[in-house]
């Protein structure tokens, strides 16, 4: 009953950050173009911030599942890791979820922020504009990296692992 | 090691139908949704609309997927001889399939009676003609069907989230059925 409840809850959290990802790309991003760019940036703000805390909560959700998924299997009792040998694949998704917390905590923290930057008194009104553009620019591509690491890290959560939660699909 | 290769890419394609209709739900209800209430309401509306248009083609597709990867998976993994024998409604394997299948069907429904018979509703532009009792009548018709394709998406979200229950408890305990 454990193992089907983390099985559960890992293809949950997966699937809802890369169907996040995906609805950003293939409904959000053609929709904008049907907005006023005013309404875009206000639009974008509000979903930004949304976004930024569902996919940090469900990366968080997925690290707490996978390690209560190795401290079930055994792999996480003293002296485990002498006598197993960590598949690639686990390596993998690790690397991937460094990648997307790192991903996600750039363009929440740093990028985000920055493509909706307002001048301030005595600064220069274009260099603010350019810089905006800068970061949405950064933004997109960065979007699109996300998207391709969370589809690659989906891919390695299936591959069969004798022990892996990936096992529930 | 063709077999394996089936099973990722069927798994793969499964999961990908999973977060297309569960991430996609979320995402619409808890990202997008709020975020309309910055812009001004006529405009939230035709971004719903939308949204919602190029939503279903993403949902319609991932409910077409799920079968097909749902098989590929199933006869990858061998779990034939579980169903077989007159075993379908005896075991609990069994009975969690024709459950997940019912679930299945029961989205398709609702899905059905979004794409073809609110949405219509709700995309139809209201005419003066027939004077304010009929104008108010077509907005109330609007109101109703709103509520509906509002209702039937929390409840599908909802299924999905059971589908989901239940192939994780295919996969590691025999059914929960």
């Amino acid at each position: 009953m454990t193992r089907t409840v983390l099985g559960y809850l890992f293809t949950i959290e997966w699937a809802v950050y890369v169907g996040g990802a995906l609805f950003m790309e293939l409904v959000w991003r053609p929709l904008q173009r049907h907005v006023p760019p005013g309404q875009t940036g206000a639009m974008c703000l509000a979903m930004g911030r949304r976004y930024r805390w569902l996919a940090l909560a469900c990366l968080a959700l997925i690290a707490g599942t996978a390690l209560a998924w190795s401290a079930v299997g055994g792999e996480l009792a003293p002296g485990a890791g002498r006598r197993s040998t960590v598949p690639w694949s686990t390596v993998a998704l690790g690397a991937a979820w460094v990648v997307l917390v790192g991903l996600v905590a750039t363009m929440g923290l740093l990028v985000h922020p920055r493509s909706h930057a307002r001048s301030h008194r005595g600064q220069d009104e274009g260099e603010v504009r350019r810089r905006r553009l800068r970061a949405i620019r950064l933004m997109d591509v960065l979007l699109r990296v996300e998207l391709a690491v969370a589809l690659m890290g989906a891919l390695v959560a299936v591959w069969p692992v004798p022990s892996g939660p990936g096992k529930a699909l | 090691m063709t077999a394996t290769w089936v099973r990722v890419l069927a798994s793969y394609l499964h999961l990908l139908a999973v977060a297309v209709y569960v991430g996609g739900s979320v995402a619409m209800e808890f990202v997008l949704g709020p975020a309309q209430r910055f812009v001004p309401p006529a405009q939230a509306q035709v971004l719903g609309q939308r949204a919602a248009d190029r939503f279903l083609v993403l949902v319609w597709g991932a409910l077409a997927l799920f079968p097909v990867s749902g098989m590929l998976l199933f006869f990858s993994l061998s779990d034939q001889h579980l169903v077989t024998r007159g075993e379908l409604f005896s075991t609990g394997y069994g009975r969690t399939l024709v459950a997940m299948m019912a679930l299945w069907a029961v989205l398709v429904v609702n899905g059905a009676l979004i794409t073809f018979v609110f949405r219509p509703r709700l995309a139809r532009r209201a005419t003066a003609r027939g004077g304010g009792a009929a104008v108010a009548e077509q907005v109330e018709s609007m109101q109703r069907a709103a509520q509906w394709v509002s209702r039937l998406t929390r409840v599908d979200l909802v299924l999905a989230l059971v589908i989901v229950l239940f192939g994780a408890s295919m996969a590691y305990g025999g059914g929960i059925l």
